[in-house]
């Protein structure tokens, strides 16, 4: 299928994203050259069944001709009729999903072909599996119960981490018939998921903090300052692989930044736990009162802060919010200029959800004269879409 | 001509007599229910909105009261742990807690989900149920992680045999507690809500019943619907489309939405969050059996400790398997994936039969929430065909077959 050549001009690689989203960086998050932009989204052209391509510049090639426009049928897989054994495969396929052995698979494929964030994360759900392992059997040896729990703890978050890898390497996957759109939301999932566990981590560190408030029995924490350090560092060299993410506020361009900035809290509040716990320490063996409660409420509040603009960004996409980068008096610019054609009588609704941060998806209706030419009324309303960044458009054109 | 959509409630029987259908809420268009009169509606037709309200209330309902026996007997037992000086019913007092605290989320999700939909959100609040659920699974799997956590640190801390005795009473409270909770929830016949019928209708299998015939003809049926009833599927769809043939005057009412409120009952398990303090209270009720084991066995030969730590770890296990269809569900509503009951290839072929349509494509269709679902997709027509009785042909046919109501389909010629 031919893309448009509006797209010609930018074949995004691995190395040129990651550059170019380095660069991005020093932009601000209310920066309106990106959300307007075409650059907003990398994965445009790497997804074919995408559509957008209204290519007005050609005047060879005619408007919404088959080998142009984005309502082209695709010549893949996906749309033949005749495949329905297809579907069936690929229905079974997906219901085994996240059987076992498409898990073990997708580690084996990782080691051979992910990216380098995808090593790194593997590395350190490595380290943090040894860790707690090793942590789990010294405490049941040596009859430790705060080791015990901090291995729990530990192999929580390790699950949730090896979650997060599972999103990376699945969200690979070409969409087929049960998953339309593809699986890249996975990844919002699992950022979500990573925020909900911080969320109630933050929470559980409170009422420990309570619990130590009314019970005075500080003195069980002071044999954990091997482990607690220990944490420390592993945890560390993790905020260090992820360090592009240690931000609080993230501008999203795609669903792996989401990903990665889940990751990377994770990491970096777990770290923050580690040192509260060593700060309580010395400061008990100072013998400053109450100093527990005072090093685990510090450590609640600010997991708590660190974890809420992301918790809310990815709770908006599964949520299906408007799209928080395209600014509603650009929507309503769109709105304005749809109406004012002389064919359109009104909008009847506009809906615009996001898929992943940058891929937007709109459902338009629109009520037209009758025995209007509803082409030219089409190209043009995906146009001005386009331009805002939306991927996937569906007009739908009522005669009144 | 437009008709009014009346619905008559006998509650003497418990059925719902819907007199025609065409729902004047939105737009005086011809096609009016095809499109919604402001830009954010939500799903809103008068009717499907005063069945979800009703649906929800009563939800609410029976969660508001879970959580109100609840703190009753969290108090209790907090007294009674105080009291006695005993950790161990303190602990248990924090596990009732953490079931207030997620009877409280599915309680928030559900009253959530009726929110007026803004332009923010275009699609209304339904999601949120879906998160809340989700929440609710999370915390299921967190306390079974801490349940594990306790059983091993009793073995570390062995503080002697009463523990036992203790453990299994504490338990013992816990199930009693926890199994009227399930009762309550799981009661699916309709007590609270406003004339559902009794427990003896709930359960009509398929077919129509032609009923009281007051001279206009009126038929109560039950829809083919597409939730979680896959073996009875085929045959129901059957039988809708002899009620189609038998009424053609009234073609129009009985598409779309017709399903009476016992269909409603019968098709929806439960309303998702319901079914998720459902889940939450049953895996609490599992561990406390596992526990009483525990301590029973403790008490009995408090040697064989390890026992206790083996019961934990499969009784914890088992609650988890119950917890995986449910969160099955709600990862593909959140991933947008094509919902279960609906095939699409058969929609794609089916649409493909009709004359004017050359091919379809961008066949999308994805769930808003469980039983929400909705549709886009470009459909090339022939060039000379007419565009407008082509989109109410596709839009009659899906919602005739699939009863997807909200559609949006972009016609292009060829």
């Amino acid at each position: 299928m031919e893309k448009s050549d509006s797209f010609k001009y930018y074949q995004p690689s691995e190395k040129e994203s990651q550059n170019s989203w380095n660069a991005g960086f020093g932009l601000s998050v209310s920066d309106r050259r990106l959300a307007f932009s075409r650059q907003a989204s990398f994965d445009q052209a790497r997804e074919p069944h995408t559509p957008v391509s209204i290519n007005l510049n050609d005047p060879e090639k005619p408007l919404l001709a088959r080998s142009v426009s984005s309502i082209d049928i695709p010549t893949g897989p996906f749309y033949s009729l005749d495949e329905s054994n297809k579907y069936s495969g690929e229905g079974n396929g997906s219901a085994q999903k996240f059987s076992f052995l498409s898990f073990v698979f997708s580690i084996l494929r990782i080691m051979r072909s992910g990216n380098r964030y995808m090593k790194r994360l593997f590395v350190m759900i490595s380290l943090n599996v040894a860790y707690s392992t090793a942590e789990l059997v010294i405490g049941l040896f040596t009859g430790r119960v705060g080791l015990v729990s901090d291995a729990f703890h530990l192999t929580f978050g390790c699950g949730l981490l090896t979650f997060s890898l599972f999103a990376m390497a699945t969200s690979r996957k070409q969409p087929d018939r049960v998953y339309t759109y593809g699986y890249k939301r996975l990844e919002a999932l699992s950022a979500f998921t990573n925020a909900l566990f911080l969320l109630f981590m933050s929470f559980s560190l409170a009422v420990e903090g309570l619990h130590a408030f009314i019970q005075d029995e500080s003195e069980h924490k002071h044999y954990l300052i091997v482990s607690a350090v220990t944490n420390l560092l592993v945890n560390l060299i993790g905020v260090w692989f992820f360090r592009n993410y240690a931000r609080i506020n993230l501008v999203y361009r795609n669903a792996e930044d989401m990903n990665y900035h889940s990751v990377c809290l994770h990491v970096l509040a777990d770290s923050i736990r580690s040192a509260g716990l060593i700060l309580a320490s010395w400061l008990l063996s100072l013998g400053v009162q109450n100093a527990e409660v005072l090093c685990l409420g510090l450590v609640s509040v600010a997991v708590f802060m660190l974890v809420m603009p992301l918790f809310k960004a990815s709770g908006g996409i599964l949520l299906q919010m408007a799209p928080p980068r395209i600014p509603t008096s650009a929507l309503s610019k769109c709105w304005r200029q749809i109406t004012a054609r002389e064919d359109v009588v009104e909008i009847a609704q506009a809906r615009f959800w996001e898929f992943v941060p940058g891929h937007v998806v709109g459902s338009v209706s629109i009520q037209v004269k009758k025995g209007m030419d509803d082409r030219t009324t089409l190209q043009f309303v995906h146009g001005l879409y386009h331009d805002l960044g939306v991927q996937n458009l569906t007009v739908q054109t009522d005669d009144v | 001509m437009i008709h009014e959509a009346m619905e008559v409630q006998n509650s003497k029987h418990g059925h719902i007599i819907e007199v025609c259908g065409d729902v004047p809420a939105v737009g005086t268009s011809l096609g009016g229910r095809r499109i919604c009169g402001e830009a954010a509606c939500g799903f809103s037709d008068a009717k499907t909105s005063s069945k979800d309200a009703n649906e929800r209330s009563a939800s609410m309902r029976k969660l508001l009261i879970a959580v109100i026996l609840c703190v009753i007997f969290m108090s209790v037992e907090v007294v009674g742990g105080i009291k006695a000086n005993s950790l161990a019913i303190l602990t248990d007092a924090a596990h009732l807690l953490s079931d207030v605290a997620a009877f409280a989320i599915s309680l928030f999700s559900l009253w959530a989900s009726g929110w007026e939909a803004t332009p923010h959100q275009s699609y209304g609040f339904f999601r949120i149920e879906i998160l809340g659920a989700l929440v609710s699974i999370q915390m299921i799997w967190l306390l079974a992680g801490i349940l594990v956590y306790e059983a091993i640190a009793r073995i570390i801390n062995d503080t002697g045999e009463v523990q036992g005795f203790l453990m299994f009473v504490v338990a013992a409270f816990g199930l009693v507690v926890n199994i009227a909770m399930a009762l309550l929830l799981g009661h699916d016949h309709g007590h609270g809500g406003h004339g559902h019928g009794h427990g003896d209708h709930g359960h009509s299998h398929g077919g129509h019943d032609e009923m009281h015939n007051h001279g206009i003809t009126i038929t109560t049926h039950h829809l083919p619907h597409h939730h979680h009833h896959e073996a009875k599927h085929d045959d129901e769809h059957y039988h809708a489309h002899e009620a189609d043939h038998t009424e053609p005057l009234l073609k129009t009412c009985s598409e779309g939405e017709m399903k009476s409120i016992d269909a409603a009952k019968q098709k929806k398990q439960r309303n998702i969050n319901v079914q998720g303090a459902y889940l939450h209270v049953l895996g609490d009720s599992i561990q406390s059996v596992g526990v009483m084991i525990g301590g029973a066995i403790i008490w009995y030969k408090p040697e064989w400790k390890i026992i206790d730590l083996i019961c934990t770890l499969a009784f914890s296990a088992i609650v988890l398997g119950t917890t995986i269809r449910m969160l099955r569900n709600i990862l593909e509503v959140l991933m947008e994936s094509t919902p279960r009951e609906i095939d699409a290839t058969k929609l794609e072929k089916g649409l493909c039969e009709m004359h004017e349509v050359v091919a379809i494509h961008e066949l999308h269709i994805w769930a808003i929430t469980v039983g929400k679902v909705l549709l886009a997709c470009h459909v090339i027509i022939k060039r000379e065909a007419d565009a407008d009785m082509v989109l109410n042909k596709v839009i009659d046919y899906i919602r005739r077959e699939y009863n997807i109501s909200h559609v949006t389909i972009q016609i292009e010629r060829q």
